[in-house]
């Protein structure tokens, strides 16, 4: 299997205090890959280097490389780099001044690469991937902030998927929604690695089991363990791990 | 798509937002520049003669000493009068009055505050110029005029109706900043002092007032600054005599501020020294202000950081 | 014996505390009456839309100030909003907390703090001055200058409170920030924007001293707005001032009409905003 996005001793700091420390780590192509951790772990700095999203804290700083497909993407336009590696938040955030269709398509519009006559079929095309075209598609023309959590996550997730990203990146993206919508999210991550490389935070480890091919468990800033889902809760190598997949600390 | 118009594009609008906000920062210096620039031919005839006592235009005098202490003795004033209306009114809004009569007052501060300068102006000159002369100053002239500040004759436009006009225009300023300060006191400091069996007077005495005791100073602080420059009004009521207060002290002498001499007199100037003197008070004017509104800013970014602290 | 006189002090500071109030609210409510009482004899068509009659004779109106303050607050508007909402984004999206943001922030609050006579002062030295000749565009460069402070903040405030999720959103889909800016953000904040807007409109339209000594007055229809000009302000103020009783009967009128419009607009943005930001 192909490996799509690399990092080398990847470390990053909020001001003097660092968060990130010497990560390396391969991600496979077409895989879901699940990153658990403590709260506090450096798990969400770590995927906003991925996209280049932590730079824009204050007084943040990265080191260390990130390639895509060999590229590396500190070298890339970092716009260019968010377009092919799309992310979905761990709140919903679709714009609440656009309709749920304009929220679809809104990368593609005011990225200014509108090519107006397939948008229409862009926005079905989408929605129907994430199994929410049947539910909306009455009143595509209503805001995407009246749609219920679960919803919204999805159209967020449209959002992501409507640039045709390479890599989807998702930061605990079921923690602010009820089971019923967090399986109906985790259905949808299974189907989507046909076609995309999906890294997924979450803190809840049984999710990680339920849909990712591999695991990672970062701890302290550190990557402590990584290898197959089946043989990471199965055997982990790290007593820490062991520690943290039975539940013995928060 | 174009990476290039993008780029393009986005530095653009960086430089367009960037670049009107240097605009506006260009403006303001202007302001002091141009003022200095056509006060300099005053400023150079005679340095001091901006503080000297006579203005006469005839003979080429140009003293702003009345106009400059007119313009401190009427704002000094209305504060006076302003400050136990705004924190009468305030603590009533707070403490006492019912949700409906709260939700009037609120009204009534909002429309005071938007009500135009030459409105309070024409009202002051019509309305209560012959009520002030007629119940106020005569009586007073009558029975303690022989006081230098009370004496008379009553001539209704006056120091003192200036004031009192420029009293009610700053009335909303301090009232709305105190209404929030008050109504932001921690509710457990009230509750501590109304758990000991202390009246509601008791609590604003002792908790409420003194807690936001920094904050209504800055109000009243930023309404002087405001005093200071109010024009159209007092221009309207105070006479423009440059009498006070070097022939008569009295509070019920016709006056002048720095404002009232600016509008009343710049349209019809001719005589270069005089549009220059002019000039030279407003420039006056503007660094009293700007001090006086710079002394708020501080005290108000000090509440705010100690708001953050805590 | 000590609890009674508690009491009766509590009675009397509420007593101290409504008569207070009450000299804060009567002036208000004299005022508007006056207005309306003295305003309303002199309201009619012809008031409205004729010029004054020739000094002396009575009738006549106010038809060239109205026009006149419609131009001048029309042209300032185009100078003041456009500059106030874009130093309102370099402040909340470019400069918020840099040095630079900070002394620019510094700098627009200053500005709302210098009296409106010495703003008209500065277009006086810069244009009046200058040319020798008294001028619209003095007065329009002069209140647009005093709409400026009042937009920037409306718009650096409305726009501070977008929740940053949307930002991150639009940077995380590779929107260039100009678009998240405009097309998201501001299209967020848009309703503050529009009521900073009306109500600094609806303050300059007040505003009398800035206009004495620059675009002066006008007895006839505006030709130029590089010509003096009339104004509803200036009206009021020469009328009230000249003691010719049919002149302070049309500043009455005049007062009238210009307290409505600029309650109108307080009031319309007051129930607007309510509306638009009560449900959330």
């Amino acid at each position: 299997m192909a490996t799509k996005l690399v990092t080398e001793k990847l470390s990053a700091w909020f001001g003097k205090k660092q968060v990130l420390k010497d990560v390396s780590i391969a991600f496979e192509e077409r895989q879901v890959t699940a990153l658990v951790g403590p709260s506090g772990c450096g798990k969400s700095t770590f995927i906003r280097c991925l996209n280049r999203m932590h730079e824009l804290n204050p007084g943040a700083r990265v080191d260390g490389k990130v390639f895509l497909d060999g590229l590396d993407i500190y070298g890339m336009d970092p716009m260019e780099v968010r377009r092919k590696i799309g992310m979905v938040f761990q709140k919903p955030n679709p714009f609440p001044n656009m309709s749920i269709s304009d929220n679809v398509v809104a990368g593609i519009r005011l990225s200014g690469d509108a090519r107006k006559s397939d948008l229409d079929e862009i926005v079905e095309r989408t929605l129907k991937s994430v199994g929410l075209y049947d539910e909306v598609k009455e009143d595509l023309k209503r805001s995407g902030a009246s749609l219920s959590g679960g919803q919204q996550q999805r159209l967020c997730i449209a959002r992501a998927l409507a640039m045709q990203p390479e890599v989807i990146l998702m930061d605990e993206p079921t923690s602010s929604l009820d089971p019923a919508s967090t399986s109906r999210i985790e259905e949808l991550i299974r189907k989507l690695k046909s076609e995309i490389t999906v890294i997924i935070i979450t803190h809840n480890v049984g999710q990680a089991a339920r849909i990712s091919d591999k695991t990672a468990f970062l701890y302290l800033g550190e990557l402590i363990e990584y290898n197959d889902t089946k043989a990471f809760f199965e055997s982990p190598k790290s007593p820490i791990t062991e520690r943290y997949i039975t539940g013995r600390f928060g | 798509m174009n990476k290039k118009s993008i780029f393009f594009k986005d530095s653009a609008f960086k430089y367009l937002v960037g670049g009107a906000s240097m605009v506006v920062v260009g403006f303001f210096a202007m302001i002091f520049v141009m003022l200095a620039i056509r006060s300099y031919p005053s400023i150079v005839n005679d340095p001091l003669m901006v503080f000297g006592s006579t203005w006469d235009v005839n003979s080429g005098i140009f003293g702003g000493l009345p106009a400059i202490m007119g313009t401190l003795a009427s704002s000094a004033i209305a504060v006076a009068f302003a400050i136990p209306i705004s924190l009468g009114m305030s603590v009533f809004f707070t403490e006492y009055a019912p949700r409906r009569v709260r939700a009037a007052l609120s009204v009534v501060i909002d429309i005071m505050a938007t009500i135009p300068s030459v409105i309070f102006g024409i009202w002051g000159l019509w309305i209560i110029a012959p009520l002030v002369k007629n119940y106020v100053q005569e009586p007073i002239i009558g029975s303690i005029g022989f006081i230098p500040l009370f004496s008379g004759p009553a001539y209704g436009l006056s120091l003192f109706l200036a004031s009192l006009v420029l009293t009610f225009m700053i009335v909303p300023i301090i009232s709305s900043l105190t209404i929030s300060l008050l109504s932001s006191t921690p509710a457990e400091l009230r509750e501590a002092m109304i758990s000991l069996g202390a009246t509601r007077w008791e609590v604003v005495r002792h908790v409420a007032l003194p807690f936001s005791k920094l904050g209504i100073f800055a109000a009243i602080i930023l309404a002087l600054g405001r005093a200071l420059g109010e024009t159209m009004a007092v221009t309207m009521v105070i006479g423009n005599s440059f009498m006070w207060p070097f022939s008569s002290v009295s509070l019920f002498s016709p006056a002048s501020t720095i404002t009232s001499k600016i509008a009343s007199e710049l349209y019809e100037a001719v005589d270069m020294l005089h549009v220059s003197s002019l000039i030279e008070l407003g420039l006056i004017l503007l660094v009293i202000t700007l001090t006086v509104n710079f002394s708020a800013r501080l005290i108000i970014t000090r509440i705010s950081r100690r708001g953050a602290t805590q | 014996m000590r609890l009674i006189s508690r009491r009766s002090k509590e009675k009397l500071i509420i007593a101290a505390l409504v008569a207070l109030t009450g000299a804060a609210v009567i002036p208000l409510l004299w005022i508007v009456a006056s207005i309306v009482w003295n305003g309303v004899s002199v309201m009619s068509i012809e008031f409205l839309t004729s010029l004054p009659a020739p000094f002396g004779s009575t009738g006549g109106g106010i038809g060239n100030a109205i026009v006149g303050t419609l131009i001048i607050n029309l042209f300032a508007s185009g100078l003041g909003i456009p500059l106030g909402i874009l130093t309102g984004i370099y402040l909340s999206e470019y400069a918020y907390d840099s040095k630079m943001g900070s002394a620019v922030r510094t700098v627009v609050e200053s500005l709302s703090g210098v009296p409106s006579i010495v703003i008209g002062l500065f277009a006086f030295t810069l244009i009046v001055l200058t040319f020798r000749h008294y001028t619209g565009i003095a007065a329009t460069l002069a209140l647009g200058i005093m709409m400026i402070p009042l937009v920037a903040k409306a718009t650096e405030e409305s726009m501070r409170v977008v929740s940053n999720d949307l930002r991150e959103a639009g940077m995380a889909l590779g929107i260039p920030k100009y678009n998240i800016t405009t097309r998201i953000v501001l299209s967020m904040a848009k309703g503050g924007v529009i009521s900073g807007a009306l109500l600094a409109f609806a303050r300059i339209s007040g505003e009398t001293a800035p206009l004495l000594f620059t675009a002066l007055f006008s007895f006839y229809w505006p030709t130029g707005i590089n010509q003096p000009i009339a104004t509803l302000q200036v009206l009021i103020y020469n009328y009230a001032i000249s003691g010719f009783a049919d002149w302070v009967a049309k500043a009455w009128g005049a007062s009238l009409l210009l307290v409505l419009v600029v309650i109108a607009i307080n009031v319309a943005v007051r129930t607007l905003g309510r509306k638009k930001y009560g449900g959330a």
